[in-house]
């Protein structure tokens, strides 16, 4: 059981990539799910708009829990700290966790953006 | 002397700057730098030249084949849009650059974590972030109504190397009217535009009415456009398709629809028979040089379409796609040479005609309206 091994938060860069690759994978989902339907059941896009709605949330979910894990990380309200230039464990750990929390705030921008266009446009045409 | 030791030259005091100032100044390496007063005099002229550029490109901003002249609904709204983020930039640009005056020379002081980071995250998270997703929002909202199905003329037009065929579809018919480098639309509706490509890829856009559209060989896709004023508006081929890329434009004359409807029915005539002695002859001298193997002129016995249809080719406003007026010396230089006017053009040159049977020639093609 590897579990524990969160305990060694300082050694671990998941949450700094965590967010940008759902990002990524959330993109290319939409991408080929539109690529896919438009090409093959036609014009209207209605079903098409749902499947991006409950990607784009799963994805939303997803960076969000990431988010608040990188948030606990970074420990901010502890001591209101985002200096993390020291040799020290908490310094290296406190650094991945702002670093990661940043990182799915870009990252929940990304993915709003890359929803947009189905709110507006209904069609595949 | 390089631009940077002439900068640094006018922070040089004493025997130094003269000998510099005096085109002696040695860099060092065992070399003399040439004269400063080159510099002085290049300067000038690299600020008048950039002066006549500007001066050059002034006329861009208007006419035929401008996006901010628009013509068209859709070319409206992009025009709107583009005048919308300039404004959006330069309120940016002026806030932006008078933040930094403010705090670099009007009140220099330190400001506390707290409101620094406010203003990170402020203006440089959540301001970019709403102001981009409401230019984007805004952008997108227009994007049904701008590919919203055409109502009226159908039409489609496949990209050739280097020209366009036109084919129009009206409502009904089974076969197309057939027509070349130059589209008619009427004025106050939508219509639709079917693209393809013959064999490289092009693009479709007349600018002054709306955005344009890739054409691909073996794949149709569509636009259509919303003229609303009547008059005649350049489009240009805007993806590279190989050598005469730059000469594959085409005007495209918005008609009322009463002048569009009249102008339909002619389109869908037969071609005239020639008047006079001299188209008379060219008729002639068409037939015998085989014209007619790659071009058609409807009812005549001319049936090719490799090349564009001639039918009413008297009735363009221009020839070459775009490239030259239609008029007599026109024609005869381009049946006499038309590589020498478009680089790599099917068409071969038909320079062993004399004069007279060029001349002939080109009353026949004028007269064909």
């Amino acid at each position: 059981m590897s579990w524990p091994k969160i305990l060694d938060r300082h050694q671990s860069l998941w949450f700094l990539i965590t967010g940008p690759t759902l990002w990524a994978l959330h993109f290319c989902t939409v991408y080929a799910m539109t690529a896919i339907y438009c090409e093959k059941l036609g014009d209207e896009a209605g079903p098409l708009r749902l499947g991006i709605l409950g990607v784009t949330l799963g994805a939303l979910v997803l960076i969000g829990i990431t988010a608040w894990l990188s948030w606990r990380q970074w420990d901010y309200t502890d001591d209101w700290d985002y200096e993390h230039d020291g040799l020290t464990v908490e310094d290296r750990r406190e650094f991945i966790g702002h670093a990661g929390f940043l990182l799915c705030v870009v990252s929940v921008i990304g993915v709003i953006y890359v929803a947009l266009p189905a709110a507006f446009v209904g069609s595949c045409v | 002397m390089r631009w940077w030791t002439f900068i640094g030259s006018k922070a040089m005091r004493g025997p130094a700057a003269t000998k510099a100032q005096q085109g002696t100044a040695d860099p060092g390496d065992g070399t003399t730098r040439h004269d400063m007063s080159d510099d002085r005099i290049v300067r000038p002229r690299l600020r008048q030249a950039l002066c006549a550029l500007a001066l050059a490109t002034l006329p861009g901003c208007s006419g035929v084949q401008h996006v901010l002249a628009p013509a068209g609904t859709d070319a409206g709204f992009l025009a709107n849009l583009f005048w919308i983020m300039l404004a959006g930039a330069v309120v940016l640009w002026i806030f932006m650059n008078g933040l930094m005056v403010y705090v670099t020379r009007i009140n220099v002081r330190q400001m506390s974590p707290k409101k620094a980071e406010a203003l990170i995250i402020g203006g440089g998270i959540v301001f970019p972030t709403v102001v981009i997703a409401c230019l984007l929002s805004y952008a997108l909202a227009a994007m049904p109504d701008m590919r919203a199905e055409g109502t009226g003329t159908r039409l489609k037009v496949t990209g050739e190397q280097w020209w366009w065929r036109v084919e129009y579809w009206p409502e009904g018919a089974d076969a197309p009217i057939v027509s070349a480098n130059e589209i008619v639309l009427p004025a106050g509706s939508r219509s639709e535009i079917a693209l393809t490509a013959d064999k490289v890829i092009h693009s479709f856009w007349v600018p002054a009415l709306g955005g344009k559209t890739d054409m691909f060989p073996g794949r149709e896709t569509r636009m259509s456009l919303e003229p609303l004023e009547p008059g005649t508006y350049r489009g240009q081929c805007t993806e590279f398709c190989g050598d005469s890329h730059a000469w594959m434009a085409f005007n495209t004359v918005v008609l009322p629809q009463e002048e569009y409807d009249a102008w339909l029915e002619n389109a869908a005539t037969d071609a005239v028979a020639p008047e006079g002695e001299a188209a008379t002859r060219g008729r002639e001298v068409f037939f015998a040089e085989g014209c007619g193997a790659c071009h058609q002129v409807r009812g005549t016995a001319a049936t090719g379409k490799v090349g564009p249809d001639l039918t009413h080719l008297g009735s363009r406003t221009s020839l070459a796609a775009g490239t030259l007026p239609l008029d007599e010396p026109s024609l005869i230089r381009w049946v006499r040479d038309a590589k020498a006017v478009k680089p790599g053009a099917e068409m071969p040159a038909y320079d062993h005609l004399s004069d007279d049977d060029l001349s002939d020639l080109a009353a026949y093609l004028e007269g064909l309206i």
